[in-house]
């Protein structure tokens, strides 16, 4: 891959974007109404992931069940043709529990799940193509369903990767761009600085930490906006109908 | 495949496409689909401009690109002022004449050349990256890719190349319209350089100011002095064929080839006694595929990566037993004239089995065993064209040329390599001047490569052009630090000193105050770089403590400095005979990290305790602040050691090392370690015409030793602490056990001659083995042996643990587990590394982020391990050089050794000057007596006397010494000939 300049004296990296620039970011919800409570549909940049969302619900088996709040389970399916090559299926399934355990206890402080106690949130994830950032488009994607499954939140968790390539921070990586960087990936509430997750794979010096945080904020605050803007829009469609 | 065209709109100035193509590799087809972006904000960086400074965009420092292209560019009498578009193939095949300080200023280089450049040669697009961050050339990159106004979709059937063309030619028109419309102060043409006549012709007819390298350059006001420089364009030259090379075959047919087996890729690596015999290592084969002749060796270069193909068995060859020179071999004689067969796949395969089946069995016919299969080139991968130093033949330059420009021949200092072809005016006032020239092609119909001037270092036999002539062909860096450089030293200079506050900063407070401890130093005499010093002490529970402090180069070199990379690029210091290379500055070298008595100096402290017989109880590392007691010389310490009067703790400290040293060595060859031997000549100068004046054989004192056990111990030391923290990417060096293949020669001589062997079971039996070969009637018979031993052995290399298992780590000659270099951090980059990943192991300062990262590690590794290389060459070079010199005056009657006989010739290695030559049968007599018995390894002659002589491996001869100018090369060497 050393025929690519990742980051060019000019200021551009391999795909022509600038060092805070996030790809290309679309979203719909309530993509398969009748095949789950809640569903959404989210392309950042050629990663694609749909999520199901059921729930909350009796589960079929009560036993594990907290009295005190709502249980969530969380599955992750990365489908076999959603990168390049195929291969690497052992290293991917430790990866995959990583991503599940992560997941899961993000969105159990991100939900109200004291309002729905003994009952089961069962989160389906699918993995349809994948070009990096996937925590990141795969949180993204769970906040969508869970508001379309109209399940109480506290806000937003909206989530993007960040690398240091160099000294220069870099925002929403690709997978070539993950491959050669430390990448950080940070969910964050709503409008705030508050973290709701935070994964980092390699090492970054601490000193350069925060202004790869700094940006990863910033971004994150874009894709709740675009987030929003699509809830919203969505809402309106339903309303017309319902008051139709 | 073609690029979808469908565009999606993100935010005002940013659009994202998709890239779509087929990757084939291993033969499957896989369908990548890449996003793009194109934007509205990449600025055309013309001072001129009236538009693009309020598009800019900052970087996340917060700092603006630089506006670069002059606002008062060069004006050409037919063309006004302007500024030049290269095109890829300019790049490639021009970049010396493009990086001439006279010419090619204001230039442009269009991503897409960018990229094409990088894809052909990582090392020109290195060079042309500088010249866009020189502020004399004004050079820019514009990312016409990724620029909406300029990106250009390939079309349905159209080639990659076509397509790269067209945006390249986008690129030239989308600017001269942006700068007419934007920049009414002044006219600015574009002029679009370009060899390929079809690309040309296009651009004019789309409006562009297409021209030619050359007819730019006669456009030129300075004209006649780059004229030279233009690269030879073969499609223009006329000539005869003299030859025609068969043509290699098609990307897809190398591919398709090496994948199902039919054809393997290897480097090129050319006989140094026979230019036109070349062998190629291939994995798969236990012994290398031979290339005979120029036809097989089909324009391949020493050191060129190509792809070849095996030769039907009936020819297969014994590695060729003559010696063949360059100037030896007529125009038109080409050796080796073989009609070509027709083999189909299947049984290229079936004659691969059949080869490496033949290496296993041993057969018993002594010939067979000396088989080896043949190949012939049929691709070239990479070239491994760089400057070459040569001087031209007379006999090329025609008298009455005048200043019409020529064709004449340049012979290249490497006598491995073939002569190039260049067409210059300046012929006659070159002869008898070491030159510098690039090749810039081989046509198959070419029997030469051609190539250009670049420029003239002096005449030959002057000092300095031979010395720069040494440097340039071993690729070492000479010049003088950059101010960049420079400016990273502490700006005290020479008067810099241990601060007097101990508790000053939070790295001076992690220093152990070691001044109390009596260190000293012992180096050869007048050492000016002293980068180690000892110390030892009785302990109360009879153990020793033994300290190794080595200067702390990396207080002073920081990661990510202009001043590290520097350090990082030199890879190691370069010692010739009159002159030294450093990798870091003087300042450094012989003063601050120079471990110099009776002052304080920052060290990086390696504290053993040791037992009596010198086992490792503990071990601590620790950065230091140390004050040496004395410096001595290895005689002086001797002397020192040596009398009985002298009973001070220094001396008693003194006393311990040796002791312990001795213990420290005898382990190390019970585990096996082997003592080898290498001549090692010194050329003693003379102090006051610096003319070199004798010739000595490098002697060996027990303090020598002493020093060197303890360096190996710290650096042995140092390794496991390193890879212990860092398991991935500690910096160690390994020497890998020598292939059996690599002794059977040696061996084979060893049985016919002597009816001796060498076990290669372990490096252990080697020993031992090798203590085994005595001669009685011949004492130096043994010496002679481990020189030709250490021939056979592998070369040690740097890498990163990451690299490779532990079991790989061993380092074979020293006979340990593991191994790495610490200890002169002054003069090899591999040990700034380890004192680096070894502070950062002790928790003293965080690691930079390049040691950390695996990739970056292999880089570095890779550029020292050749750097070093590299140096070692340029060394012998340099004594070669200066024997030559010494014989000058001292021509003389020395004993030697036959140590490799040929059907025309003898090898003789004269022990006494470490120098090695050989003999041709023309001067040792006449050559229709000679009988050349293979199997015997000798050859019988009837001398000048008319008496019958035979000569064998190992025989000892007498020889003549004499220095003579080689007609050829113009180099002078000290010349053998038969007494
Ligand atoms: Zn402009």
């Amino acid at each position: 891959m050393s025929n690519i300049e990742f980051y060019s004296a000019e200021g551009l990296r391999m795909d022509g974007r600038r060092w805070n620039e996030l790809r290309r970011f679309e979203c719909r919800t309530n993509t398969h109404p009748s095949s789950s409570d809640g569903s959404s549909y989210v392309e950042q940049g050629n990663s694609k992931v749909i999520c199901l969302v059921n729930g909350p619900m009796e589960p079929e088996n009560r036993s594990q069940l907290s009295t005190q709040k709502a249980t969530l389970e969380v599955n992750l399916n990365i489908a076999s043709f959603s990168t390049t090559e195929r291969k690497k299926r052992l290293k991917s399934e430790k990866r995959t529990q990583e991503l599940i355990t992560t997941l899961e206890r993000t969105f159990e402080q991100a939900i109200v799940t004291k309002i729905y106690p003994r009952t089961l949130i069962s989160i389906n994830i699918h993995v349809l193509s994948q070009d990096g950032g996937l925590l990141a488009s795969c949180t993204n994607a769970v906040t969508l369903a869970l508001i379309d499954a109209g399940i109480a939140m506290y806000d937003y968790i909206s989530a993007v990767s960040a690398g240091l390539f160099d000294t220069t921070p870099l925002l929403d990586l690709n997978a070539l761009e993950e491959n050669v960087m430390s990448t950080l990936t940070v969910g964050i509430v709503g409008k705030s600085e508050k973290l709701a997750l935070l994964l980092l794979e390699d090492k970054v010096p601490l000193d350069r930490l925060e202004s790869i945080l700094a940006i990863s904020i910033a971004g994150s605050h874009r894709i709740r906006d675009i987030m929003d803007k699509e809830v919203r829009r969505h809402g309106k469609v339903r309303l017309s109908k319902s008051s139709s | 495949m073609v690029a979808q065209v469908e565009r999606k709109r993100l935010t005002a100035g940013l659009t994202v496409t998709q890239k779509v193509f087929v990757r084939s590799r291993n033969g499957g087809a896989t369908k990548i689909v890449r996003e793009h972006y194109l934007r509205d904000d990449i600025p055309c960086l013309s001072k001129l401009c009236n538009l693009c400074p309020s598009i800019m965009k900052p970087d996340a420092k917060g700092e603006f690109q630089k506006f670069t292209l002059s606002d008062t560019p060069l004006k050409l009498a037919n063309g006004g002022h302007h500024y030049l578009v290269l095109d890829t193939n300019i790049v490639l095949h021009a970049i010396d004449l493009v990086e001439n300080v006279h010419g090619f200023f204001d230039v442009l280089v269009p991503q897409t050349v960018l990229e094409e450049v990088r894809n052909r040669s990582v090392p020109i697009y290195t060079r042309l990256r500088a010249l866009c961050k020189s502020d004399d050339k004004r050079f820019v990159v514009f990312h016409n890719e990724f620029s909406e106004d300029t990106y250009v979709a390939r079309e349905a059937n159209e080639s990659i190349n076509d397509r790269n063309d067209r945006a390249i030619r986008r690129t030239c028109s989308w600017f001269q319209k942006h700068l007419n419309d934007n920049s009414p102060q002044l006219s600015v043409n574009i002029i679009f350089l370009c060899n390929d006549n079809d690309n040309r012709a296009k651009a004019i007819t789309e409006g562009i100011d297409a021209r030619t390298l050359a007819e730019y350059v006669e456009a030129l006001p300075n004209a006649d002095e780059l004229r030279d420089l233009v690269p030879t364009d073969s499609s223009e030259l006329q000539r005869v064929n003299e030859i025609a090379y068969p043509e290699y075959y098609s990307t897809a047919r190398l591919m398709g080839g090496i994948k199902n087996g039919t054809l393997y890729q290897g480097i090129v690596n050319i006989s140094s006694y026979n230019f036109l015999e070349g062998a190629v290592n291939v994995p798969s084969f236990k012994k290398p595929l031979l290339l005979l002749g120029r036809e097989r060796l089909n324009r391949a270069f020493n050191g060129d990566s190509v792809v070849v193909e095996l030769l039907p068995k009936s020819q297969w060859r014994e590695p060729s037993s003559q010696i063949i020179e360059e100037s030896a071999v007529e125009a038109n004689d080409t050796p080796e004239d073989e009609e070509e067969l027709k083999i189909s796949d299947q049984e290229r395969r079936l004659l691969a089995q059949d080869a490496m089946v033949s290496h296993k069995t041993q057969p018993t016919d002594e010939v067979a065993s000396r088989i080896q299969p043949t190949a012939k080139v049929v691709g070239i991968i990479r070239r491994s064209w760089r400057f070459y130093v040569g001087q031209i033949a007379p006999t090329s330059v025609s008298e009455n040329s005048g200043s019409a420009p020529s064709n004449c021949f340049v012979i290249l200092m490497d006598k491995c390599l073939p002569k190039i072809r260049i067409r210059t005016r300046k012929a006659p006032e070159l002869l008898g001047k070491r030159i510098v020239v690039a090749i810039d092609s081989w046509p198959s119909t070419s029997k030469f490569p051609e190539g250009h001037f670049v420029r003239s270092l002096g005449d030959v036999e002057s000092a300095e052009a031979e010395t720069e002539a040494l440097l340039l062909e071993h690729d070492v860096e000479y010049r003088p630090f950059s101010k960049n450089v420079l400016d990273c030293l502490p700006s005290e200079g020479h008067d810099w000193k241990v601060p007097t506050d101990l508790d000053g900063d939070e790295f001076i407070k992690k220093r152990k105050d070691l001044r109390a401890k009596l260190v000293c130093s012992i180096d050869p005499p007048n050492c000016q770089d002293i980068d180690d010093a000892l110390h030892a002490q009785l302990l109360p529970n009879g153990n020793y403590e033994v300290g190794v402090h080595i200067a702390d180069v990396t207080h002073f070199v920081k990661a990510g400095t202009a001043l590290d990379a520097e350090g990082a690029s030199r890879g190691t210091s370069v010692y010739l005979v009159d002159k030294r290379i450093d990798m870091l500055p003087m300042l450094l070298g012989t003063d601050l990290c120079s471990l110099n008595p009776y002052v304080e100096r920052f060290a990086f402290s390696v504290i053993w305790e040791l037992d009596s017989d010198a086992n490792i109880v503990k071990v601590d590392f620790m950065k230091s602040i140390i004050k040496s007691r004395e410096a001595f010389s290895y005689e002086k310490a001797q002397l020192r050691i040596d009398d009985e009067s002298n009973q001070d703790d220094l001396t008693k400290g003194m006393r311990i090392l040796l002791q312990l040293s001795r213990k420290l060595k005898q382990k190390r060859l019970d585990a096996g370690a082997l003592n080898l031997a290498s001549p090692e000549v010194k050329v003693h100068m003379d102090s006051e015409t610096s003319d070199p004046a004798e010739v000595e054989i490098k002697k060996q004192l027990a303090t020598n030793s002493l020093v060197e056990e303890f360096m190996l111990l710290a650096n042995i030391s140092v390794a496991r602490k390193n890879f212990d923290a860092f398991p991935q990417t500690a910096m160690l060096r390994r020497h890998a056990n020598p292939p059996a293949t690599n002794f059977e020669n040696l061996n084979d001589m060893l049985r016919v001659r002597k009816g001796m062997a060498v076990s290669l079971e372990s490096s252990k039996a080697l020993a031992d083995s090798l203590d085994r070969c005595e001669d009685p009637a011949d004492p130096y018979f043994n010496t002679l042996l481990r020189i030709m031993a250490t021939r056979c052995m592998m070369a040690a290399e740097y890498f990163s643990s990451g690299s490779y298992g532990y079991p790989e780590f061993r380092h074979y000659g020293l006979a340990v587990d593991i191994y790495t270099h610490f200890t002169s951090p002054i003069r090899r980059y591999c040990d700034v590394v380890a004192h680096r990943q070894l502070a950062a192991a002790i928790g003293y300062e965080p690691l930079d982020l390049s040691h950390r990262d695996k990739g970056k590690m292999e880089t570095v590794c890779k550029n020292i391990n050749r750097r070093h290389r590299n140096a070692q060459f340029a060394g012998r070079a340099s004594i070669e050089y200066y024997v030559g010199q010494v014989m000058k005056n001292n021509e003389s009657t020395q004993l030697g050794y036959a140590i490799r006989v040929f059907s025309n010739g003898i090898v003789v290695l004269v022990p006494k000057f470490g120098i090695e030559g050989l003999i041709k049968l023309e001067s040792l007599g006449d050559i229709n007596s000679a009988r050349f018995d293979e199997e015997n390894y000798s050859l019988t002659f009837t001398d000048h006397t008319g008496a019958e002589r035979t000569i064998a491996v190992f025989d000892q001869v007498e020889v003549d010494i004499k220095s003579v100018l080689d007609e050829v090369t113009s180099k002078r060497k000290a010349e053998l000939f038969l007494k």
